[in-house]
């Protein structure tokens, strides 16, 4: 078993977390390059600031709290700080970073990751539930959906259970085990699905730019679908 | 409910509506439509823009459904195939599942969805039920702006003949038409409705006047919504009123080659918005006018405002919304409003395409509270105000009449009640007769009006009738 953990925490670890930066950066690469090189000339007139201010007034989104979300956007904000926090500044996760890549990034107490990993499962099974039983959730979501959600709790459960002797009812190193493969797990999905938001969050933002349609295009789909003879 | 997978990880409601096309669309898409549709999308995505945009958009959609809570349409439907985000997702399936190498993996590994007829029926239904708004943008935690999308949809299912009759026929006939204009109004009927303007306000301000048509090297060009030259004299009378009492009568015109601000392209093709654009600058460049004014009309002024530049570059001519020209001239004291002629409250509706993206909100409300004692806000105001329910060129199709009245209008006639206003002020042409619909159907005791049909009211006119007098007069007739 000890063999097994040294596997995923060393190369697996390396190669999930490598594969993870590498599509995320495909991701943003592509659309940068989109915005620079095709739309480069065009983007003068695009209000960056306030979509910037727009980006940023979202990280605490307390003015975006709706009448008739506000429970579902509390949970959802809520677990995204745990989401965020917990992985990259819990001690033990602040250790392994400095190792693996030299960061030295500060460590929030215990109690503090505790509480947040403890508010990232609740809100996560919140946000389950609001998919499964409100149908107008239901409609807009596929397999896909839960099973990010659950594979989202996976690392943050076993986590817990890992760090809590008292009530981890497997053996420690078979939890962490799960707690390291579900996490590199993650780290494979992140650029292949809906989790690459962590990154596209926002180029999605910026549909002021999309709105700068490329001048003479419209005449090029006509002439490629009609030839000579436009329709109108 | 029935349910069938149409789109991967979406359930789309199965109803015997969705098997044909609804009958305001076009009914003539063929046996190949799917083949079509498939080649259309291609060749869109291949000349225009959108695919960085679609490929953000697929791989980040979390789906969390707060848009839902914004949408007017679907508050009063119901429905759940008028959440924004799910009909966003059915034109983001295909693009996965037919675009890109990982959609076609995955159709290769399971038993995928594939387009059919009935998913593009589906689609020419719901992108026309959205009404554009974008007001779902505002509340979506990633900014997804799924009037770009609905646009975009619509874009495609034009190309495979899928559009609303009315846009179409209105576009056709100003591109290819006679008269170049929406509404058919030859150059002979512009005169002859110039003309009664110009009698009616010399009866009705007391000054003599004649409209400047096609006078060269002036300041602006004027453009508005042509139906207003048949439907609205009030508010071109106002507007006619602020150039005239301003001094700035010699400095404007209206072309009589093209007269028309409306374009359509805007609710629903690319080709068409940048060919109307195109007319309409070319009738600018013929008159050597500096600056476009466009009327009250909000999808005009934004299709005006944000498409000039983005399709003539440098040699785009500034262009100005009216009521920032009459607010221009309030500050700088060239015009003067009597407060004592309007005493109904009154309440300002927000259209859509100059209010979401925040560009005039403000403007309008200073002109009236200078004039206007008994003002008062709906809630939601401003760039979260709700749509009239007509946005997206629906209100232009009236075989969706009901639809209009009792979905996509039903909360903003809540909305307008809860006011208690007497006059409700819409500085839109299709913001107005959508309104004016909407107050007759809900029977509310509310007056819908052009700002400056307000203005025409109490503006101060230097030598003629003063407003007061004016009032009088017109009580008098009423009576």
């Amino acid at each position: 078993m000890e063999a097994w953990l040294d596997f995923a925490k060393g190369p697996l670890f390396a190669f999930t977390f490598g594969i993870m930066i590498a599509g995320l950066f495909r991701l943003v690469f592509l659309q940068v390059y989109h915005l620079l090189v095709k739309k480069g000339r065009r983007l003068k007139d695009v209000p960056w600031m306030a979509m910037v201010r727009e980006s940023l007034s979202w990280v605490i989104p307390v003015r975006h709290i709706e009448p008739g979300t506000k429970i579902f956007s509390i949970a959802s904000f809520l677990m995204h700080i745990g989401v965020i926090v917990v992985p990259l500044f819990l001690l033990d996760h602040v250790v392994r970073w400095e190792r693996f890549l030299g960061l030295d990034l500060p460590a929030v107490s215990k109690g503090t990751a505790d509480i947040l990993t403890l508010l990232t499962i609740a809100c996560s099974l919140l946000l389950l539930a609001y998919r499964t039983f409100r149908a107008r959730h239901r409609t807009v979501s596929g397999p896909v959906d839960y099973i990010l959600l659950v594979l989202v709790l996976l690392p943050f459960v076993s986590g817990y259970l890992a760090m809590h002797p008292a009530l981890n009812p497997l053996p420690w190193d078979v939890m962490m085990l799960t707690h390291i493969l579900s996490a590199e797990v993650l780290f494979l999905m992140i650029p292949a699905t809906k989790l690459a938001h962590v990154v596209l969050f926002f180029f999605d933002r910026i549909s002021a730019v999309h709105w700068q349609l490329r001048p003479g295009a419209g005449d090029r789909v006509a002439e490629a679908l009609y030839g000579e003879e436009v329709r109108i | 409910m029935d349910t069938t997978t149409a789109v991967p990880g979406i359930e789309t409601i199965d109803s015997p509506s969705r098997r044909t096309l609804p009958y305001h669309l076009m009914k003539h898409p063929g046996d190949d439509l799917v083949d079509r549709f498939l080649e259309a999308f291609g060749r869109v995505l291949e000349f225009t823009d959108y695919k960085p945009l679609l490929d953000s958009y697929r791989r980040s959609n979390t789906k969390c459904n707060r848009c839902a809570v914004a949408c007017p349409v679907l508050q009063a439907s119901g429905d759940p195939k008028d959440i924004p985000c799910y009909r966003t997702n059915l034109l983001l399936g295909i693009y996965e599942r037919y675009f890109t190498l990982d959609g076609w993996l995955k159709s290769r590994f399971s038993n995928a969805f594939e387009l059919t007829e009935e998913i593009i029926f589906e689609m020419g239904d719901i992108f026309y039920r959205c009404t554009a708004c974008r007001r779902c943008t505002r509340v979506c935690p990633l900014g997804f702006d799924h009037g770009l999308i609905t646009r975009l949809g619509r874009y495609v299912l034009s190309l495979v003949d899928i559009v609303p009759k009315a846009l179409q026929v209105s576009v056709q006939e100003q591109l290819e038409g006679e008269t170049h204009n929406t509404s058919k109004v030859p150059r002979a009927g512009l005169l002859d409705v110039l003309e009664f303007l110009a009698e009616e306000m010399e009866e009705m301000l007391g000054v003599e006047l004649e409209f400047p048509t096609d006078r060269e090297d002036r300041d602006y060009v004027f453009f508005c919504a042509v139906s207003d030259y048949l439907m609205e004299p009030d508010t071109l009378m106002g507007n006619a009123a602020v150039l005239y009492a301003s001094g700035d009568w010699d400095r404007w015109t209206i072309g009589l080659c093209n007269y028309d601000g409306i374009n359509y392209g805007l609710f629903y093709s690319d080709w068409h918005l940048e060919n109307i654009i195109k007319q309409l600058v070319s009738e600018v460049d013929r008159l050597r006018g500096r600056n476009i004014l466009i009327g009250e009309c909000g999808h005009a002024s934004r299709a005006a405002h944000d498409f000039i530049p983005t399709f003539m570059g440098s040699k785009a001519p500034p262009v100005l919304n009216f009521m920032e020209y009459t607010l221009d001239c309030l500050r700088k004291g060239k015009i003067t409003l009597d407060p004592d002629v309007i005493t109904e409250r009154v309440t300002y509706h927000d259209p859509c395409n100059i209010a979401r993206s925040g560009w005039i909100v403000e403007q309008p409300r200073e002109i009236l509270r200078s004039f206007v004692p008994d003002f008062v806000e709906m809630t939601p105001r401003g760039s979260d105000n709700l749509c009239c329910g007509g946005g997206g060129g629906l209100v232009s199709v009236d075989e969706i009449h009901e639809f209009r009245m009792d979905i996509a209008g039903r909360m903003k006639a809540e909305q307008l009640r809860q006011t208690g206003a007497e006059i409700v002020v819409a500085p839109c042409a299709n913001c107005k007769k959508q309104l004016k619909e909407l107050v007759e159907y809900y029977d509310i005791p509310c007056r819908v009006a052009g700002l400056h049909d307000l203005i025409l009211q109490s503006i101060v006119i230097p030598g003629g009738i003063s407003p007061m007098e004016r009032k009088e007069r017109a009580d008098l007739f009423t009576i």
